[in-house]
């Protein structure tokens, strides 16, 4: 039955319901769909909302029950911030530094050595064997238990291992065939990904004070580079396998060495999905928490445990807290605005293939 | 049922892409719609399809205005150059999926699929997965999708081009002939004029969204209604020289000669399809020039002459025996040289 | 013609060491990555086995580590901190008895169909059979503890945010993603609004949830004093503090599914859709036809790499509740950092394995056997 024959009634359900032409929605449709879009939208800037007044907020203000409108409700004072910069000055500032820089750094040298581990695993076969893994593991286990045991030096114990795994190499691995290939390289470093951080954190901070490095850049930043390599690797592995090969075969056939290849070519043809991907990185590392609730200290203590930090004895000092909030989410928050569509996209084709 | 389009204008933002397009569509017609890439014949398409919006004019089928009509409710049916398969779903799925939608009962549904697949040579096909089959078949499965449901109209964006060069043969003989067998209005576009003058009953040769000659292929062919036509159709494609006519009297700067118009342009442009040319000695034709190329393409010979400021192609036998760079002359007939006004482009009678 | 450039006498000539280094390229490309992860993911592994096999204890000269064999692991699973991690048991209630049933009688018909498709293989069915355990045992515990009227511990916590967060957030971006996808305008405002939960540190997520809820002082005081409930304090009840757990960790992370799922529904074939409404389809049968298979692939992927992050919360558990009340709402994570306060290295660090464990055994088996299935249409 043609629209025009209809009952009347059935003609103003169908045309509240039924859109017009594909370009538009049907009215109901529409009410629906914007009032549920809508609807998020205030879940989502509600809290945010409120921690940004509640900087602005005397402690009398807070505590005395919720005041919503800044001039209205209440008298916006900027004594919490005055107190978080100037009071408090270099116990703001150092974390906040030591967030940037360990962020920036990780992210850089994840997204560099991470992409340069994916074209390899791209570009060129591998085949590790499997001997050498055993071997390598086995030794592994013995240098640990030759430490806690038998109380070795470690380094002595690593030295000797070192050797004797190179001599392995050099005279008895050729005996053995069986190998693993790129992908499962490329799953074993991916998989990574499922370790909890809690069952490794325990060994690296052993790891680390035996080096003296605990509560220093260094320390946070080789693990966070570490903790963030595989996502890099996931990532950037499929803009690689989408440059065409010519470009790079061209290159070659010029002269240019895989090296000068990788980076004169390769990287710079994927460059916007490895700034998506250095955005995506440089939140989680911004973000970490526990990590850092080890490994660091007074030093290198970074912005979320500085929040943290914030759950005084007569309880959470909101106004204070409210203030190293905003400043912790706003860099990240600018980033993702401007960013967003990159670091989707950069996610659906991981999705994709991975 | 026929199709008519009245005045159709089409914008994206600030581009207009369709401009006033008007074209009548008979009942039971394989229309074909000719043109390059951005000439508008695929939007034109899809607004008889209602996929998309028309900017202005009204679309009929039927005799019924449908411009603001949902697709679904205009009774067509689509085939894409994609072939827009389900790939979940089997080769039967695929093909009963518009009976399924309308919620025919089953064993309608299975005895119109099984009859549909023996007339497109697809039984034993039937649970198969599309990325099981190969481009032919799938393509088949399209059409068999499109049949089923016996629509007012079917119509084609491009089906064959994603088919190697042997199978395309072979399919538009398949396409015309069912056509023929269901009588159902066909629109189809196209790029390839081949395609087009093959299948169509008439073609809409559309170029940046005005059309440009709607004609049956012969008198596209014969008779073509400006320059641009002139110059798509036909491979190779008709030399044009450059001149001024004078009372029937084309002057060319590699010669002159007589046409059989009596009119008088001071921009003319003379064409001539290379099958209507001659080559002869440089004395005896009718414009003078020399040998650029000679390329043997088996049953005939393809002679290029740089005449002037022009290159002139002819269609020579394929015992030829001419040199490059030899002297030589072109010879046609009066009546098939095609007259046209440099400036309009216009067909000068 | 000539050439120009006479091209032999610039030809690389440094063949020995060059070519040698370039032949290793390979190598020294991922040697970085392989070293880092070495170092920060294999050797704590194998330090952290042998920790959980050992009580530490704090002695003169700095520690000494007794080898203790499996005791940690069934000190947590059956002894003395089994109401920690598994939770106390009570009896199963009627219904709790006939879940079991139909969860083992799913199994089995499972294993069943497996063995009879005629492709079973050894390793595939060791692998279901792994599976299968991991499945029952999880089933088991929740159901003697929480629907059974006793207390869930740490293990059975965890799973619920998992299960019940993972579940949340998807259909909840989902749908967002749908009504995004339909034909409005300001869809990139919301995209751009919809991602901002993404970037915001848990930690910072926490503690903007703790003065929400707040029933006396927070936005929503007065809505909760209309129900009656200004008195009440949600960090008191197991329940609603868990609740509270769930909605922060779904406020940040449905954006994910969103933008992903978006992203996904806004890249299928529109020509599919186009065929569908032309043969007359509507929009739900266009979603179950066209866009579910074409969006499942990647709805799958992304529901495992949230399956992955999930199981390892512990930002959200310590800061808005610290675990409590009591032990309601601690996390395997959060269990194990408590172990490593208390100086027992040996339980955190098998606890760390549990969590490896199943987070495993789960991933995997939803890889293969749901990821995998979704994928077996893509050309």
């Amino acid at each position: 039955m043609t629209p025009d024959k209809q009952p009347w009634l059935r003609r103003l359900i169908v045309r509240l319901i039924e859109p017009p032409n594909l370009e538009t929605l049907a009215p109901l449709p529409r009410i629906a769909t914007y009032a549920a879009l809508i609807a998020w939208s205030l879940i989502v800037l509600m809290p945010l909302y409120w921690v940004v007044i509640t900087s602005f907020k005397v402690p009398v203000d807070v505590d005395t029950g919720p005041y919503y409108l800044p001039f209205i409700d209440f008298q916006p004072s900027l004594d919490a911030w005055h107190y978080i910069f100037v009071d408090l000055g270099n116990d703001t500032l150092r974390p906040y530094f030591n967030s940037v820089v360990v962020a920036l750094a990780s992210t850089t040298l994840a997204i560099l050595i991470g992409s340069l581990a994916a074209y390899a695993l791209v570009r060129i076969r591998f085949k590790v064997m499997l001997a050498s893994i055993l071997v390598f593991i086995g030794l592994l286990v013995c240098v640990i238990v030759a430490v806690a045991y038998v109380h070795l030096a470690w380094q002595l114990a690593v030295a000797v291992a070192g050797a004797l795994f190179l001599l392995f190499l050099g005279t008895l691995s050729r005996r053995f065939r069986a190998g693993v290939g790129n992908s499962d390289i490329e799953f074993w470093i991916i998989s990574n990904r499922i370790m909890p951080p809690v069952v490794a954190v325990l060994p690296i901070y052993i790891m680390f004070q035996q080096l003296h490095l605990l509560d220093t850049h260094v320390a946070l930043i080789a693990t966070y580079t570490a903790v963030n390599l595989p996502i890099v690797v996931w990532l950037t592995r499929d803009f690689f396998a989408g440059v065409p090969i010519d470009l790079e075969e061209s290159a070659e056939m010029d002269g240019a060495s895989k090296f000068r290849v990788f980076f004169t070519i390769a990287l710079p043809l994927v460059r916007s999905g490895l700034v998506a991907t250095f955005m995506l990185v440089l939140i989680l590392a911004w973000n970490e928490y526990l990590l850092a609730l080890f490994l660091s200290n007074a030093n290198a203590q970074t912005m979320p445990l500085l929040v943290s930090a914030q759950n005084g004895t007569r309880g959470p000092q909101w106004w204070y807290m409210s203030v190293l909030i905003v400043i912790m989410v706003a860099p990240v928050v600018v980033i993702a605005i401007f960013l967003q569509k990159h670091i989707a996209r950069g996610l659906l084709i991981g999705a994709v293939k991975g | 049922m026929r199709i008519s389009l009245t005045d159709i204008h089409k914008s994206f933002g600030s581009v207009e892409v369709v401009k006033g397009l008007n074209l009548d569509v008979e009942d039971g017609e394989f229309l074909v719609l000719l043109g390059a890439s951005g000439s508008g014949k695929t939007t034109a398409l899809r607004m008889i399809a209602g996929l998309e919006t028309v900017s202005a004019g009204r679309i009929a089928i039927g005799g019924r205005d449908v411009t603001d009509v949902l697709p679904k409710y205009r009774d067509l049916a689509m085939v894409f150059q994609s072939y827009a398969l389900y790939p979940h779903k089997t080769v039967f799925a695929n093909i009963a999926y518009p009976l399924t939608v309308r919620k025919r009962p089953r064993g309608e549904i299975e005895a119109a699929v099984k009859d549909i697949a023996r007339q497109v040579q697809l039984d034993g096909l039937l649970e198969r997965y599309p990325r099981q089959l190969s481009g032919g078949q799938r393509q088949r499965v399209a059409l068999a999708r499109a049949i089923i449901r016996r629509p007012a109209a079917f119509l084609m964006d491009e089906p064959l081009s994603n088919l190697d060069a042997k199978l395309r043969g072979h399919m538009r003989a398949e396409l015309k002939h069912m056509q023929h067998e269901l009588g159902i209005t066909t629109i189809y576009v196209t790029h390839d004029q081949i395609e087009a003058m093959t299948l169509a009953h008439r073609v809409a040769l559309l170029e940046r969204g005005v059309l440009q000659q709607l004609d049956t292929p012969a008198n596209i062919y014969n008779r073509p209604a400006n320059l641009f036509v002139a110059g798509f159709i036909g491979s190779p494609p008709m030399n044009f020289l450059a001149g001024e006519l004078v009372n029937g009297q084309f002057v060319a700067g590699a010669g002159s000669f007589g046409t059989s118009s009596r009119a008088s342009r001071n921009a003319a442009v003379a064409g001539i399809r290379p099958e209507d040319c001659r080559v002869t000695a440089s004395n005896e034709g009718k414009i003078v020039g020399e040998v650029y190329a000679i390329e043997l393409i088996g049953d005939h010979t393809l002679v290029t002459c740089r005449c002037g400021a022009e290159m002139v192609t002819v269609k020579a036998d394929k015992e030829c025996d001419h040199r490059i760079g030899q002297a030589i002359g072109v010879s046609f007939q009066p009546k098939a040289i095609h007259l046209f006004d440099r400036g309009s482009g216009e067909r000068v009678e | 013609m000539t050439i120009a450039v006479d091209t032999k006498s610039s030809a690389v000539t440094s063949a020995g060491f060059g070519e040698w280094l370039d032949r290793q390229s390979g190598r020294i490309m991922v040697l970085p990555a392989v070293l880092l992860i070495l170092s920060f993911a294999v050797f704590p592994l194998i330090i952290s086995a042998y920790l959980s096999v050992s009580r530490f204890a704090l002695a003169p000269g700095g520690y000494r580590l007794t080898f203790v064999g499996f005791f940690n692991f069934d000190r947590l699973l059956f002894g003395a901190q089994q109401y920690h991690f598994v939770g106390t048991f009570k009896p199963f209630s009627p219904i709790g008895w006939i879940a079991l049933v139909a969860v083992l009688a799913g199994l089995l018909f499972w294993f069943a169909r497996y063995v009879l498709s005629g492709q079973a293989t050894i390793l595939g069915f060791v692998g279901r059979l792994i599976s299968a355990s991991v499945a029952v045992a999880v089933v088991l515990a929740m159901l003697a503890t929480v629907f059974a009227g006793g207390f869930p511990g740490s293990f059975v916590t965890t799973l619920f945010y998992v299960v019940a967060g993972v579940l949340v957030q998807f259909l909840l971006g989902l749908g967002l993603a749908l009504l995004c996808a339909q034909p409005i305008r300001a869809r990139n405002w919301f995209r751009v609004i919809f991602f901002i939960p993404l970037t915001v540190t848990p930690v910072g997520i926490a503690y903007t949830f703790r003065m929400l809820a707040d029933m006396q002082k927070g936005p929503f005081a007065p809505v909760s004093g209309w129900f009656g409930l200004g008195e009440w304090s949600w960090a008191t009840q197991p329940w609603s503090a868990r609740a509270i757990i769930l909605l922060g960790d779904t406020w940040q992370w449905t954006p994910f599914m969103f933008i992903v799922l978006l992203a996904a529904i806004e890249n299928q074939s529109r020509d599919q859709i186009e065929a569908a409404r032309l043969d007359g389809a509507g929009g739900l049968q266009i979603f179950r036809d066209v866009t579910w298979p074409a969006i499942a692939p990647i709805a799958a992927t992304i529901v495992l790499i949230r399956l992955i992050e999930a199981f390892k919360i512990i930002d959200l558990p310590n800061v808005l509740t610290n675990g409590g009340p009591g032990l309601a709402t601690e996390s395997m994570t959060l269990h194990a950092f408590i172990a490593w306060r208390t100086q027992d290295l040996g339980g955190s660090a098998a606890i760390g394995y549990i969590l490896l464990f199943i987070s495993t055994v789960t991933c995997v088996s939803f890889f293969n056997y749901v990821v995998r299935r979704a994928r077996r249409y893509q050309q």
